[in-house]
């Protein structure tokens, strides 16, 4: 009989126990909401529409903090931190934070030992190293125990989307989801990536705004469903895709990823590009995407197209650049010592960093003007005119004789000093020159 | 009388060993009958109880036996006395006085191994047969079985016991599936298996000797009738039709061969695939008539070498790849709940909204319960207030549906989300029937296998506003009348 009454007030105790901590913590958040409305009416009305707010989500949900984190402080009687990472997403979307967790994106905030953001803190200095690089690659955020919320004015805000967070994950989910209203819609337009993905090194906003499937869709926008739960290629849409339609959204054979690079074969960032690792299944899970609205054959010829200029740009430049980069670096011929504080050191970077990626890009998502006029064509001219001129100044014998022996044998470069116009136009027009390009298109 | 088996068991009961023995075979055997009547009366139906009375109480049972003679051994060695004498010492001599029948000593040994050998053969009986009910399959390993257990209730198949298509009859099959059943347990225990659990499950028995007994393959002939009803995205959930006349005819009919051709006794057709998913196929064969083999070769994979052992001879199971543990496409199952009336089709914008609902989660079953309920009525709530008093009930029946198809078919713990089995059945993402009639597939003369789609159905209706719209009267204003008119005569054709 002891044991009997002894269950039943256990149960009534931890009863009790359970109903007013949910009763507590819906007390927390209708205080939050009180004040908040009134104060930031604008994060309340985003969040007020949200899902989130549909499904009882609040501002505890996602805000709430353990008194034991390093960014949690006390605010109107209750723990909280500002910075909401992937690992507090994470706890209902879980997939979708595990799939960030492995993806290209979480890595960004690594770009700090690079040479970016070298060339950001030496040529320029820290404050544009956070509102420049950080800001789009996510810095790692500092805790400031004199700072309101903790957090280092430094690094806050940041929604870079690498950011290194201060509970180990990586990432911002914000990055692509604005707050507070975590717009689907948002998320899925070209200008949710193009906050970054823009300019002279990376014009991907530009290509795609160049491309017919940039025009499409700001033409039939208005048609594309671009609000619905289900969004697949081909049947939910099908006027133009977006940059989520071909990197992450799902398609008729594969589910919507957060793992973005997982469509792409190759890497089109460094000096001289290259596969990525199971870079045959990635090149699959693209064609997969564009057979939603094209036929196998004229996808076929799309690659092969953009490979061959891929090649084009490594074969031709970006190799033979990089060889003799390698042999002054080696020799120690620069006068200076730092990187970036010689002529040559900022001509090969913008060969390689700005107009060869945006030859491989225009290639890539076809974007024409980005191949060739803002692409190979600068490529060209800073190769010839800028480069190996600037490589010939140091009159280092194994460097001219490089160079020489490049343009004298190799049939891509022979047309540059060995030959003339009217000589090399007739091999245009027989199709001798072309032959030369051959192996590029296997 | 009663005294005499007391005696017997305390004298059997020499040392601590044999002690032990005596216990755990009489309370297991006690324990085995109690519970078993409780079984008997439908008091217990848990299977975790089952599992207990039927593997662990036998052997606590057979090892008992076993003590009890190790025990006695062991005193033996220990006191250096022969068997006689211990026998003495232990027993009343009225017990060891021979007579015609035997000592009496000897004859209670009898009656108990008797008995012995009755309760184990009943026992592994009723274990057996426990063993082959779909509920001890199902619900034994709960978490690893959970998802195929949902399926199967709801399947064609909900009334053909597990162990008909998974074990198959004879005692060889028996022993294998006892073996791989063995190492499921170890595996579920000790959470060594896969999840999702990966496909196709080798384990299954050969289509023919399963599938065949109750579907042979002379019993497909001519033509079925299939109609599908799409509903669309907008207020109204529009209905959209889908009919088809599937060409199923196994080719006994002469000019007729359809599908079923493909498992005619006649017809061999052998594969090569690149893994073990038989989605990516090499190599078709087809024996022909004279004894030659014409071979279809998927031209993207010319180089891959192949193992005889990774052949197959197609069968049933090669298309009806999930005949029973259906997994359903989210789209796919609420059209059919809203045809089935199970939805309310009136109710504003409910395929589009019930499909959100569906899609907006991947978590467990309780958590997206709550997320189904909160969206359906959240949206009526903002968007057609006043229907919340007309149509609730209706609103209150979509919730429940749409929970029921996600706890059937959403599966979180074993990784299962929608569409994560494929289904061949059908050409849905190019797969089932596309995997092997595609243009890649090529003979000698570089000719593809058919794959026209007229080869396996003729198509009377295509998200068309009418189940019939193509062999209705066409004018020739209809921008696609000229499909139309190819499909009608294709249909009429296909009879002659």
């Amino acid at each position: 009989m002891k044991k009997l009454s002894f269950l039943i007030i256990s149960f009534v105790v931890l009863g009790t126990f359970s109903f007013s901590m949910a009763q507590s913590s819906a007390k927390i958040a209708g205080k939050c909401m009180t004040c908040h409305k009134e104060k930031t009416p604008g994060i309340y009305k985003q969040w007020n529409k949200s899902a989130h707010a549909e499904n009882n989500v609040t501002c505890i949900s996602c805000h709430g903090a353990n008194k034991r984190e390093t960014d949690a402080f006390l605010h109107e009687g209750a723990y909280i931190a500002t910075l909401v990472t992937p690992k507090d997403c994470g706890e209902c979307h879980s997939r979708e934070a595990e799939e960030v967790g492995r993806s290209y994106h979480a890595t960004a905030g690594e770009i700090l030992d690079s040479k970016d953001a070298y060339l950001a803190h030496v040529g320029g200095g820290e404050p544009i190293a956070i509102t420049g690089c950080e800001s789009c690659h996510g810095g790692k955020v500092l805790i400031d125990n004199n700072s309101p919320n903790k957090l280092s004015s430094k690094t806050w805000p940041n929604s870079g989307i690498g950011r290194i967070n201060p509970d180990g994950s990586k990432g911002s989910c914000n990055a692509c989801h604005t707050r507070h209203s975590f717009d689907k819609a948002q998320a899925r337009k070209p200008e949710a990536c193009s906050k970054c993905h823009l300019g002279p090194d990376h014009p991907q906003k530009e290509v795609y705004e160049e491309s017919k499937h940039g025009n499409a869709y700001y033409t039939h926008l208005d048609e594309m469903n671009i609000n619905a739960d289900k969004w697949v290629v081909g049947i939910d849409y099908y006027e133009a895709p977006t940059c989520a339609t071909c990197h992450m959204s799902a398609t008729r054979k594969q589910k919507v990823t957060h793992d973005v690079g997982q469509r792409i074969k190759w890497t089109l960032r460094p000096p001289i590009s290259k596969f990525k690792d199971n870079a045959n299944q990635k090149r699959k899970n693209m064609e997969d995407v564009c057979l939603a609205c094209h036929t196998e054959r004229f996808m076929g010829g799309h690659f092969i197209q953009f490979d061959a200029t891929v090649n084009l740009y490594n074969e031709k430049f970006a190799k033979p650049a990089t060889t003799i980069m390698k042999i002054i670096n080696k020799k120690g011929l620069k006068e200076r010592k730092a990187n970036f504080a010689n002529d040559i050191d900022w001509i090969y970077w913008e060969l390689w960093h700005h107009e060869g990626r945006r030859a491989r890009h225009g290639a890539a998502m076809m974007g024409p003007d980005y191949a060739w006029w803002h692409g190979i064509y600068d490529v060209i001219h800073n190769f010839y005119f800028e480069f190996l001129p600037a490589a010939r100044k140091f009159k280092d014998k194994d460097v001219d004789a490089f160079i020489d022996k490049l343009l004298k044998d190799d049939p891509m470069h022979q047309w540059f000093a060995h030959k003339t116009t009217s000589e090399l136009k007739k091999s245009i027009n027989n199709g001798e020159l072309q032959k030369v390009y051959k192996n590029l298109f296997d | 009388m009663k005294l005499k088996y007391l005696h017997f068991v305390r004298g059997v009961s020499i040392n601590q060993i044999g002690k032990l023995g005596m216990v755990l075979t009489t309370s297991s055997f006690i324990t085995f009958i109690f519970l078993e009547v409780l079984r008997m009366m439908k008091v217990i139906t848990n299977s975790y109880v089952g599992l207990i009375t039927y593997l662990l109480l036998p052997s606590l049972f057979v090892v008992g036996l076993i003590l009890i003679p190790i025990g006695w051994y062991k005193y033996r060695v220990s006191t250096g006395k022969s068997t006689k004498e211990l026998l003495a010492t232990r027993f009343d001599q009225n017990d060891l006085q021979k007579s015609r029948l035997g000592a009496s000593l000897v004859r209670t040994v009898l009656l108990f191994t008797i008995i012995n050998i009755l309760f184990l053969s009943i026992a592994s009986m009723r274990t057996l047969s426990f063993m082959d009910e779909a509920e001890f399959c199902g619900t034994a390993c709960h978490s690893v079985m959970s998802p195929e257990w949902a399926t199967y209730q709801v399947s064609p198949h909900s009334r053909v016991a597990c162990v008909q298509c998974h074990v198959g009859e004879g005692a060889g099959a028996l022993i294998n599936s006892k073996l791989n059943g063995a190492w499921q347990m170890i595996s579920a225990s000790l959470n060594l298996y896969e999840r999702p659990i990966p496909t196709p499950v080798h384990q299954l028995r050969p289509s023919r000797e399963t599938c065949e007994k109750c579907h042979w393959p002379n019993k497909f002939y001519g033509s079925k009738l299939k109609s599908f009803v799409t509903y669309q995205n907008d207020e109204k959930s529009t209905p959209l039709y889908s009919t088809l006349v599937l060409k199923i005819d196994d080719g006994e009919e002469v000019g007729k061969a359809g599908i079923h051709w493909h498992i005619n006794d006649k017809n061999t057709v052998k594969y090569a695939s690149v893994d073990d998913k038989r989605e990516e196929i090499i190599w078709v064969e087809v024996d022909q008539p004279d004894g030659s083999v014409k071979r279809f070769q998927n031209k993207k994979l010319n180089d891959l070498e192949i193992k005889s052992e990774e052949t197959r001879i197609m069968d049933c199971v090669d298309c009806h790849n999930r005949a029973t543990h259906i997994y359903e496409d989210p789209e796919k199952a609420v059209d059919k709940r809203i045809r089935k009336g199970l939805i309310d089709r009136s109710l504003p914008f409910i395929k589009r909204e019930s499909l959100g609902a569906l899609l907006s989660s991947f978590t467990d079953s309780e958590t997206a319960s709550n997320i189904i309920t909160n969206r359906l009525n959240s949206f009526y709530r903002k968007n057609y207030p006043d229907l919340l008093g007309v149509k609730g009930e209706a609103i209150d029946k979509a919730t429940e549906v749409l929970k029921t198809v996600y706890k059937t078919n959403i599966h979180v713990g074993m990784n299962i989300d929608w569409n994560t089995y494929p289904n061949y059945l059908n050409h849905d993402k190019d797969s089932g029937c596309f995997r092997c009639h595609n243009n890649n597939m090529v003979d000698v003369e570089n000719k593809p296998i058919n794959s026209d789609c007229t080869l396996c159905h003729s198509i009377l209706a295509y998200d068309s506003k009418e189940p019939f719209q193509y062999i209705k009267p066409v004018s020739s204003a209809d921008k696609d009348s000229a499909m139309h008119v190819y499909l009608q005569e294709e249909f009429l054709k296909s009879f002659n």
